[in-house]
């Protein structure tokens, strides 16, 4: 692969050796023995983990040799010992050692001179989750930031649209090959993302998948950012790892706080408990980064928008949860009213149509 | 001896003439049928045999060949019976010949004489007016259908006798009671007094009565969206005569028509997901219609639409769009009309519960699974989004919010306003409406133009999505009783439209 050095490509290759003992290491321990023995150096890994393969290893390593053929073509690879590799990712022992890219590396060295915010959750988002991401990567992306996060389903999803939707140039973290996006129906948000924006994978030399590497994808995502944010996370270790990542390598680690009876925010409100930085929208999110009141997140719509008291009431109410026209005129409004009201404001961009005919609040209405 | 009788096969819904010929000439006894007869017409010839002798009349005992011309169009059913009958009986000198070639024989023969009623009777009596024959003689169980042709003279006739006396020049037998067919009484089926709460629903249900638009109704399981769908026809105005006079010919060529009354209450068509292609659309056999066609000027209503088969679900993109359905087979080609309301039902998600918070357990990967098999083509000709929400408890207690009867007083004037606009235009429903009807027949005022620029701009609605809601909030105006069409039903029309929530925004 071009750009990883012989001694990158033995690493990756030996990963792929131990992707069954990596694995193993994730069920029998706590994430944080399991970033200690996957920052070890080559053949401590192989003490480490390999157990009665270890013998066998060691020759196979000594006797390793590079693969005869070299591919030139997309994707572009690039390991600890190229120019161009990361600094953010260069000083860390826990980091990488090669990762293939797709949107060349000078695009790559462009979105990594801002500032980058991770924004990450779960895979079964709810409709509130999903906005409330969208959101914050559209605001974020606005104001010139850097957005970044996996390119699993749910939250990440949203993120990276939210951040396109802005246009702004996303980075996303795949887990597996960026070569071929899988699964193959999220191809066309891979094109979008890769029009402006680049996709990176840790190097794998292996097409068999592995749990580690959502793990390690989570790593490095964490190793990019300055920020991250945690939408909505359940309290699985997989949710939780690329916050527990930047906690141990104090970095700024933010969440949105959810709904205490709900599973898919137990995550998110046990990361505040833990200290995490509270964030409600863009605006809270650029505080932590530059600072209190420093920087102003960009407004898109609420100074436009003098808002009636008829739609300012439906709003409150949607805000509180009768979020559809049932539930509305349940509260006494005329049927037809509650329609006319919720069009006007998806019109202004205040509301969106969520799953199920409910409608969520979006756009400047998180911001405020 | 030669003698010709006149009598009609049926080809897809219409009915062809076919002249029976019938040759009798000395040589051994036997009784051959030529002309491309199906196995119903073939055993005509045991029928006609035991028919004749148990009325009564002489079978000759020779040579006897039946020609059924023209000799390329295929025959099917048992309806040649009576003519053959007859042919046999005035080549054979047993009755006159003479009125043979002026009257329409049709029907099918029990072994005792009987005259039993065939289906398709309202095309073969519109096919004897249109060849101007004197009369129509006919078994009396499908006298009334007959009647509904103005100006067909319909002889019953109930046995071969007095099918020979009608030829011999005397009368048939005694028309059954309300001869002239009348208008059917409406049954009373499920009444929208039964529903309680679901208030947005019922309106959106009326909305698509009015204008007879296609209508997605999406909810949880359990919330009353086949109940909804099943209240549709107690709402729907009556069917106006063409219009019965369509549905009679389809359902009396396959034999679904169980009276000859004039039909006014409008099909209502609800097949099971685990349909065929063919069972929706037809032409797994010559003749066979399918649901699609058995719904014309009615509702095809769609339970469970995410448990279709694909290629059945698009198999209905061509009468959605053109309001009928072609049919091209190795050996026969037919069109048959199928202009109806579409009402599908189904799930929001595969579990069911898309958007009630913690309860629904899919992934993002099966909410666009699910919306693959409901995307595309059809979603596209559906005009409302109507979803259905769980009643609250207290609601359940509550008072019925509108009757059948009420709701089909609004629908039925909002009709009135629609056919009095768009009769010109060919059509009677604003659903039908294309672009430039819409620019013809549509005009907005200011507020309602600045909401459809909003929409526009917001990315809300696609140039097809558009014309869609502009269909809908004219259908409200109807309603309403406006002749322009403002910001507010431009506004209800909006949060009806069926594009998707931020499921669909998911994967950018």
């Amino acid at each position: 692969m071009s750009g990883i050095c012989q001694e990158c490509a033995r690493r990756a290759w030996l990963l792929a050796k131990l992707g069954g003992q990596l694995d193993r290491e994730l069920e029998r321990h706590d994430q944080s023995s399991f970033w200690s023995v996957l920052e070890l150096p080559d053949l401590e890994l192989v003490d480490a983990i390999a157990r009665n393969r270890r013998t066998e290893l060691h020759t196979a390593y000594a006797d390793w040799q590079p693969a005869s053929r070299c591919r030139d073509e997309q994707p572009q690879a690039l390991c600890r010992h190229h120019a161009a590799y990361p600094r953010h990712l260069r000083d860390d022992a826990l980091s990488p050692h090669s990762f293939e890219l797709r949107g060349g590396v000078e695009r790559l060295r462009e979105l990594l001179e801002e500032k980058v915010v991770a924004i990450v959750g779960t895979r079964t988002a709810s409709d509130y989750g999903m906005e409330v991401a969208r959101e914050l990567a559209r605001g974020l992306a606005t104001c010139g930031i850097t957005v970044a996060s996996d390119f699993a389903e749910g939250t990440s999803s949203a993120v990276l649209a939210g951040a396109l939707e802005a246009d702004g140039a996303p980075l996303a973290v795949m887990s597996k090959s960026v070569e071929r996006c899988t699964p193959a129906w999220r191809a066309p948000l891979c094109r979008h993302v890769l029009e402006r924006g680049c996709l990176i994978a840790e190097s794998h030399a292996s097409s068999r998948a592995r749990r580690w590497w959502q793990y390690a994808s989570a790593r490095t995502l964490a190793l990019l950012a300055q920020l991250v944010i945690v939408v909505e996370a359940t309290d699985e270790p997989c949710d939780l790892a690329c916050a527990n990542v930047a906690f141990s390598r104090a970095r700024h680690v933010a969440a949105v706080p959810g709904r205490v009876s709900s599973a898919s925010s137990k995550g998110a409100n046990r990361l505040l408990m833990n200290g995490a930085h509270l964030v409600r929208g863009p605006q809270d999110a650029l505080d932590v980064l530059y600072g209190l009141g420093i920087c102003e997140a960009t407004n898109q719509a609420l100074g436009a928008i003098d808002l009636q008291p008829r739609l300012a009431d439906v709003l409150e109410l949607v805000s509180r949860g009768q979020d559809t026209p049932a539930k509305l005129a349940a509260s006494g409004a005329h049927t037809d009213d509650v329609a006319v009201a919720l069009a006007e404001l998806e019109l202004c961009g205040l509301l969106a149509r969520g799953d199920g005919g409910r409608y969520v609040p979006c756009g400047s209405v998180l911001a405020r | 001896m030669l003698a010709r009788a006149r009598t009609f096969t049926l080809e897809g819904l219409n009915a062809r003439a076919v002249s029976v010929e019938i040759d009798i000439r000395p040589g051994l006894p036997a009784f051959a049928i030529v002309g491309l007869a199906d196995a119903a017409v073939r055993e005509a010839r045991d029928r006609v045999h035991a028919a004749l002798l148990n009325s009564g009349f002489e079978f000759p005992a020779r040579r006897i060949t039946a020609n059924l011309a023209p000799a390329d169009v295929p025959k099917i059913g048992p309806g040649f019976d009576l003519a053959l009958a007859c042919g046999i009986l005035a080549a054979s000198g047993q009755i006159p010949s003479e009125l043979l070639d002026t009257h329409a024989l049709f029907g099918e023969l029990s072994l005792d004489g009987e005259v039993r009623a065939c289906h398709g009777t309202l095309a073969v009596a519109e096919a004897t007016k249109k060849a101007g024959l004197a009369m129509l003689v006919l078994s009396p169980q499908r006298a009334r259908e007959a009647t509904l042709v103005e100006g067909l003279p319909v002889s019953v006739v109930e046995h071969l006798s007095s099918a020979a006396r009608v030829l011999s020049g005397g009368s048939g037998d005694q028309l059954p009671e309300q001869s002239r067919a009348q208008p059917s009484i409406p049954r009373h089926g499920p009444d929208l007094s039964d529903v309680r709460g679901q208030t947005h629903a019922v309106k959106a249900l009326i909305v698509a009565a009015a204008g007879a638009h296609n209508s997605l109704l999406s909810g949880s399981p359990g919330t009353g969206k086949t109940m909804l769908a099943g209240r549709l026809p107690s709402i729907l105005p009556p069917l106006e005569r063409s219009e019965a006079i369509e549905v009679m010919r389809i359902h009396s060529a396959t034999g679904k028509l169980t009276g000859g009354e004039l039909l006014t209450e409008r099909p209502f068509r609800a097949p099971h997901h685990t349909i065929t292609t063919a069972g929706l659309i037809g032409g797994s056999r010559r003749g066979w219609v399918g649901e699609a066609v058995l719904a014309h000027n009615g509702v095809l209503f769609l339970d469970e639409l995410s448990e279709f088969a694909r290629p059945t679900l698009e198999a209905l993109r061509q009468p959605l769009e053109d309001g009928r359905v072609s049919i091209v087979r190795a050996r026969h080609s037919a069109i048959y009309p199928a202009r109806f309301m579409l009402i599908a039902a189904t799930n929001p998600c595969p579990c069911g519960y898309a958007g009630e918070r913690e309860r629904c357990a899919c992934r993002e990967v099966d909410l666009a699974r699910h919306r693959r098999r409901l995307s595309g083509p059809l979603l596209d000709r559906i005009d409302l989004l109507v979803h259905v929400e769980r009643t609250a408890a207290d609601y359940l207690a509550d008072g019925p919010s509108m009757s059948s009867a009420q709701a089909r007083e609004q629908v039925i004037e909002a009709r009135q306003r629609q056919a009095r606009r768009l009769r010109a235009d060919g059509i009677l429903v604003n659903a039908q409406m294309d672009a430039p009807m819409l620019r013809r027949h549509l005009k907005l005022d200011r507020q309602g133009e600045q909401m459809m620029a909003r929409a526009r701009e917001r990315g809300l609605l696609s140039a097809r999505g558009q014309h869609r809601a502009l269909r809908v909030a004219r259908t409200l105006a109807d309603l309403d009783g406006c002749e322009r069409v403002g910001g507010e039903q431009i506004s209800r029309a909006l949060t009806l439209r069926p594009e998707v929530g931020l499921a669909g925004r998911r994967a950018a």
